[in-house]
């Protein structure tokens, strides 16, 4: 893995390792050269997945990030070999006032449904998809259900209990049986 | 009057006949969601053209559940209780990738034994997951009795399973750290906690034994079958490269001759430690799908096997801090689960639940395929192609 961390951090100076997962930062203009690049070079031809993370220091689902951040969408895929040893993420970051970017579906095919999935969770635009239309909502669902300023409704309605005391293991007594038996 | 059955006649008939084309009008045909073979609830929008099926469209979204958006309101302890039911038929599989992700950030240490007893219950998961697709498979192709005797089979598997976790399909049972002492255990004590049932080592090496020949019955009683095999050879052909470009994984992708497999891969747990092959196929078509995944059961039972005859002792759970917080930081853990790579993405902020997860999930890539392998096939064979993608619906929508 430190070898080919090495060379990777040779074409992208923005790599970071950390907790076993390469991180590439690219900017958003860079994105589809970044991942042709990728794939004819460094033969990363498995497409795992496509996401992204809403970020904001205004949050009404969860906890808000403990430093504030700039808000922006970051969208991450996740490339690997074909012997599946190599493993990278790619993360760029897009503005939210006009959430858009390249789409991936002329490098890699399955980016497709990906697209798709993050078009309707979070409202981000990609650009020369084939087929840009909602994957799981119902027609006529209107919101991005991930964005982190998307209500839980059911956690609205009813909060939720927090914290229950964890029982205690059971009392001591003496037994031999064991999984042996 | 002409007679038509006359010889000198005929030419003149026929060449008329030729030269006729009937202009047909394409069906819209509707598939789902609650058909019986699309393993919960896929619908298919389909163009039919005679015999012939063309644009494929695949609706999802109907057991949609907000996995990733529950998981922002949840503690990391609580979403194993989550991410349980993603896969359900191999619902201890769902478990590893996450907990392994959560100790990666955590930097913990999980004892050997808890390793061993995740990488035996996984095993396991796979192979009731491999039971239930051979017998809905010869199912959906047209044969009626091998679903009896998978389900049989696969009972034997989910006992074990459930002697130790207390649970079929949900267990429930890997903990930040370790596992928790096992439901069938009995009375425990503080200094010498039980982990497994008594006589669990006995009845899993029989259930093994009982499994490596359940793999070879199937493949007499449906490998072996003529119509079986009419039914699935060279149909639904997949290459090693498109798939690779959808992120197709698991069996799938080693029947299309790519010897991928993450549990060599990778080291979420100990399988360096045991001896097994990976099977692959040739031809990438259905009955190469099929058979791949029969070959992993003998597999998974040599490596469960293994396994119990090496089991270390020592503690279940490793010092893990009363409330769980997980540091700062990102990391991505990917497993081979029945139905290929899972993976679960964690962005932590440091807090009690995550900021972000992503969940991979096979079955989603696997079935993005669909348009693609069912673009020109026959009706018939549109219900052989998608069963040999063995996909369920848990796993796609999430």
């Amino acid at each position: 893995m430190e070898e080919f961390f090495n060379n990777i951090k040779e074409s992208f100076k923005d790599t970071e390792l950390e907790f076993e997962t390469i991180n590439i930062k690219v900017d958003s203009t860079e994105w589809i050269e970044a991942h042709k690049k990728l794939r004819d070079e460094f033969n990363l031809k498995f497409f795992s997945w496509l996401s992204a993370v809403d970020w904001d220091n205004d949050v009404s689902v969860g906890e808000a990030p403990k430093e504030s951040v700039s808000p922006c969408f970051e969208i991450i895929s996740c490339l690997s070999d074909l012997a599946n040893t190599n493993l990278i993420t790619i993360s760029t970051t897009i503005d939210k006032s006009d959430p858009k970017i390249s789409s991936l579906v002329e490098i890699y095919g399955g980016a497709n449904w990906h697209e798709r999935e993050a078009y309707e969770m979070f409202g981000i635009n990609f650009e020369n998809h084939p087929n840009l239309e909602k994957l799981y909502l119902p027609d006529g669902y209107e919101g991005n259900p991930m964005l982190k300023s998307f209500e839980l409704i059911s956690r609205e309605v009813k909060p939720w209990p927090g914290e229950v005391d964890v029982e205690g293991m059971p009392e001591e007594t003496e037994s031999d049986e064991s999984a042996d038996g | 009057m002409v007679n038509a059955l006359d010889p000198q006649n005929m030419n003149s008939f026929s060449e008329a006949s030729v030269s006729v084309e009937i202009e047909t009008e394409d069906m819209t045909l509707n598939i789902g969601p609650q058909h019986p073979s699309t393993h919960g609830v896929l619908r298919l929008v389909a163009k039919v053209d005679g015999e012939k099926v063309h644009d494929v469209k695949p609706v999802l979204g109907y057991m949609h559940r907000g996995y990733e958006k529950l998981a922002e309101v949840r503690s990391y302890p609580q979403i194993t209780t989550l991410v349980n039911r993603i896969d359900w038929v191999a619902g201890f599989s769902n478990e590893i990738p996450f907990i392994a992700g959560a100790e990666r950030l955590m930097e913990i240490e999980v004892p050997e034994r808890a390793k061993h007893i995740r990488l035996i219950l996984n095993e396991m998961a796979r192979i009731s997951s491999h039971f239930v697709f051979n017998g809905a498979y010869a199912l959906e192709v047209g044969a009626l009795t091998p679903i009896f005797y998978a389900m049989e089979d696969r009972e034997r598997v989910l006992d074990l399973i459930e002697s130790v976790t207390g649970g079929r399909f949900h267990p429930n049972f890997n903990r930040i750290g370790g596992v928790k002492p096992a439901a069938g255990a009995g009375p425990t004590s503080k200094k010498n906690i039980q982990d497994l049932p008594a006589g669990f080592y006995r009845d899993t090496k029989v259930a093994m034994e009982k499994v490596i020949e359940a793999a070879d019955q199937f493949q007499n009683l449906i490998g072996g079958n003529e119509v079986f095999k009419k039914r699935t050879k060279n149909v639904g052909v997949l290459t090693a490269e498109t798939a690779e470009a959808y992120g197709v994984s698991g069996p799938i992708l080693r029947a299309s001759g790519v010897k991928s497999d993450l549990r060599t891969q990778t080291d979420y747990l100990p399988y360096d430690q045991f001896d097994y092959d990976i099977p692959t196929g040739e031809n990438g078509d259905c009955y190469d799908r099929w058979d791949v995944r029969v070959k992993e059961m003998v597999e998974s039972a040599k490596i469960v096997l293994q396994a119990i005859d090496s089991m270390p002792s020592g503690p279940l759970q490793a010092k893990v801090p009363k409330v769980i917080k997980v540091p700062k930081g990102r990391t991505y853990v990917r497993a081979e689960n029945p139905k290929g790579e899972m993976g679960y993405y964690i962005i932590s902020d440091g807090g009690l639940g995550p900021y972000r997860l992503k969940v991979r999930t096979a079955s989603f890539s696997n079935i993005s395929i669909l348009p693609i392998m069912l673009e020109g096939a026959l009706l018939p064979d549109l219900i052989a192609i998608m069963g040999s993608l063995d996909f369920v619906l848990g796993d796609v929508d999430r």
